[in-house]
């Protein structure tokens, strides 16, 4: 069976990723900073960009793999999280620690496919 | 059972990441993305010869720097459309003395929301942007460069613009949904204590989405920096034969990468202030002075990011009709260098009345007039391009020339204004007012408007209507030096501006501006219409010189490079094919 090409294999000028990486720097920035009711909001903005990111640094060719992108935001973001947790806000804090801490799942999650151990 | 708002966002959020991963597993070939998968990174697939996909999916997904441009310059279009409505509400409600236009729909608040938006959305959301719309389609044609240096992050830069803007915008449309989230009255300069004080999550919200627009220009100054500097065909374009449009947007780069950051941590501490208990603006902090400080450190250097590309607009735009090359190219180059430089040492000439050191003063004072030594040169070079050519009257020449006539005006008044008596006398008057309204749209709007109409065929295939942009043309520069002379006079009458009721002595002045606003207003409407009609409908170019500028030797590397195109879409397909896929591209 022949092989279906993706986007942005099949076509040197379009990528699927940067309208995500924009929409999720924005919820990120709006529900996390606003917090409140609007954290939801952020959290999916965090879980949105983080993985716009990993997506765009592969698509692009910057890194062959996925898992080493996808545990460096997730410890960046896990690291922020923390940072606002240690100075007493919790709520924040404990949003971008979990949003960073589910990239870094997902990273174990890359590597143990890429290793063939899934 | 109350549902609360939180479980509302979460729900709703991940419907959102479900809909997205669903979009992208269609659009992508996941196996590609791991190693173990079938794909694998650059292999070719056999699939497909196209630059694109087609329909909604090419817009949303595209990369290509020509695509975006048009989009940066469809959303320019879209902000100037809200600028302008908010505008004439402004100055319907202006004409007359007291407060009653918008008296039933929120009164001085509404009015001072709209005096916000207004300044904010032209010059972020309009001038910007319509200026990196042109920068992102004709830079890379002009320097010979395949692409920008970083097509994904200018992409990624474009799509930042029209969330942040829902942001800006959002306080004047919650509300109507029954959200109490109102639109910002804090003015463009945000000055504080006003806006570290103002209650309301409104304001919060706008300066986040302010916050935003400024990452993404820096994402594309830093993009058009590298493109110039690094994509640039260093053979055929050595750096003696750069365009003049591409030095200005090298030196509006440059003066962004400078100028943005200030901004970025002025709003995020002006946050910080609002919502996190820090005192940076605080009478006990910084204090109100600092936030001018850090704001006109930014503020007067944007006035240059923003005038400067379309005065190399204009450079390039004039010679092509005129016939004859630039008059003294270098010192065009020089002078814009030179404003470059001295643009960053000018910002406290915003604050000669807070009662700062004479000393300072005069040192500001100073720089603020010999900075209209390399402007002068400018119009003194266009002036002597235009002496004993051979002049075509089209719509592009016709607003470079009127760019002229504006800036002079604009320009002469803001001489006035840099020195400090005057100052002192004119301060937050209408005279400021008529000042940057006369640079601003007067100068920076003209040479949009000649840059649209110029490279309306490269962009669309088809050319504009010619009567219909003479009335855009007449009716602009009739309605814009009524409006804005008429400001000039209100401010010599010492009418202070900002204010939405005034007292009765001014109305014959506020009246014609208003008129002057309407005939502007019939002008543009004139401008979307043919855009709009033309880009569809318009007759179809018949050749990759439709200006005729191999006739002067001026036949630059943008039009080379659309001639290219028309004959090799030409040998591909025939005329039917061509007409077929410039109408694709207009599409």
């Amino acid at each position: 069976m022949e092989e279906q090409p993706g986007l942005s294999e099949q076509y040197t000028r379009a990528s699927p990723w940067p309208v995500f990486v924009a929409l999720g720097l924005v919820l990120t920035e709006f529900g996390v900073f606003l917090g409140n009711y609007l954290l939801p909001v952020g959290v999916g903005g965090v879980l949105l960009l983080e993985a716009s990111v990993v997506g765009i640094l592969r698509e692009s060719g910057y890194v062959d793999s996925l898992w080493p992108s996808s545990l460096g935001v997730g410890l960046f973001v896990g690291g922020v999280g923390a940072a606002l947790l240690t100075v007493g806000r919790f709520n924040r804090g404990a949003a971008l620690a979990g949003a960073g801490g589910i990239a870094v799942l997902a990273a174990v999650g890359f590597c143990c496919y890429e290793r063939g151990y899934l | 059972m109350a549902v609360s708002p939180e479980l509302v966002f979460s729900v709703l959020m991940g419907l959102l990441l479900l809909v997205v991963a669903g979009w992208l597993t269609r659009l992508e070939d996941w196996q590609a993305y791991t190693p173990v998968g079938g794909g694998g990174y650059g292999e070719s697939t056999g699939h497909g010869h196209e630059e694109k996909p087609a329909g909604l999916t090419r817009w949303l997904t595209t990369v290509d720097h020509k695509d975006l441009g048009i989009l940066y310059s469809l959303f320019g279009i879209v902000a100037f459309a809200w600028g302008g409505i908010t505008a004439m509400l402004m100055r319907v409600e202006l004409t007359t003395p007291g407060m009653d236009f918008l008296a039933s729909f929120g009164g001085v608040g509404l009015y001072n929301a709209l005096l916000t938006t207004h300044g904010i959305t032209m010059l972020f959301l309009f001038a910007a942007p319509l200026i990196f719309g042109f920068a992102n389609y004709m830079v890379p044609l002009l320097v010979d460069a395949d692409d920008m240096a970083f097509p994904r992050i200018n992409a990624i830069a474009f799509w930042i613009l029209p969330f942040a803007t829902i942001l800006m915008w959002a306080g004047f449309f919650l509300p109507l949904v029954g959200i109490d989230i109102q639109a910002a009255k804090t003015s463009w300069t945000l000055y504080t204590p006003l806006s570290s004080t103002m209650q309301g999550t409104g304001v919060d919200v706008f300066l986040l989405g302010f916050h935003l627009s400024g990452f993404s220009t820096t994402m594309g100054a830093i993009n058009f920096i590298a493109t110039i500097v690094a994509e640039r065909d260093s053979v055929n374009v050595p750096w003696s034969k750069l365009d003049i449009f591409s030095w200005t947007i090298l030196t509006q780069g440059g003066l962004i990468l400078f100028a943005f950051p200030i901004l970025t941590a002025a709003v995020t501490m002006l946050l910080l202030d609002r919502n996190f208990g820090t005192m940076f603006f605080a009478g006990e902090g910084g204090g109100a002075m600092l936030w001018q400080h850090l704001f006109w450190f930014f503020g007067h250097p944007e006035v240059y990011i923003l005038v400067l590309p379309p005065m190399g607009l204009v450079s390039l735009i004039l010679p092509k009709f005129a016939g004859r090359k630039l008059f003294g190219f270098k010192f065009i180059v020089y002078s814009t260098l030179a404003i470059g430089i001295l643009s960053f040492g000018v910002w406290a000439h915003h604050m000669f009345t807070t009662g700062m050191n004479p000393r300072l003063t005069a040192s500001f004072m100073a720089i603020s007039l010999a900075i209209g030594i390399p402007s002068a040169v400018k119009v003194f070079n266009w002036i002597t391009t235009l002496w004993n050519g051979k002049l075509r009257m089209t719509a592009p020449m016709l607003f470079s020339v009127g760019f002229v006539q504006n800036f002079i005006i604009g320009g002469v008044t803001g001489v006035f204004l840099a020195a400090v008596p005057f100052d002192l006398v004119m301060q937050d008057t209408y005279y400021v007012v008529g000042h940057f309204h006369f640079i601003v749209f007067g100068a920076i709007g003209f040479a949009l408007f000649a840059a649209m109409y110029y490279w309306f065929p490269i962009m669309t295939g088809r050319m504009y209507d010619r009567r219909l942009a003479l009335w855009h043309f007449w009716l602009s520069i009739i309605g814009g030096n009524v409006t804005f002379i008429a400001m000039l006079i209100l401010g010599y009458g010492g009418m202070p501006r900002r204010y939405a009721t005034y007292l009765p002595k001014f109305m014959t002045w506020h009246a014609v501006a208003t008129v002057g606003a309407f005939i502007m207003t019939f002008g543009v409407v004139a401008f979307v219409w043919n855009i709009w009609q033309s880009a569809l409908y318009g007759k179809r170019v018949d050749s990759g010189d439709p200006w005729n500028l191999k006739q002067s030797d001026q036949f630059s590397n943008e039009w080379k490079w659309y001639e290219g195109k028309r004959q090799t879409m030409l040998a591909d397909g025939g005329e039917e094919d061509a007409d077929d896929a410039e109408r694709n591209a207009a599409d």
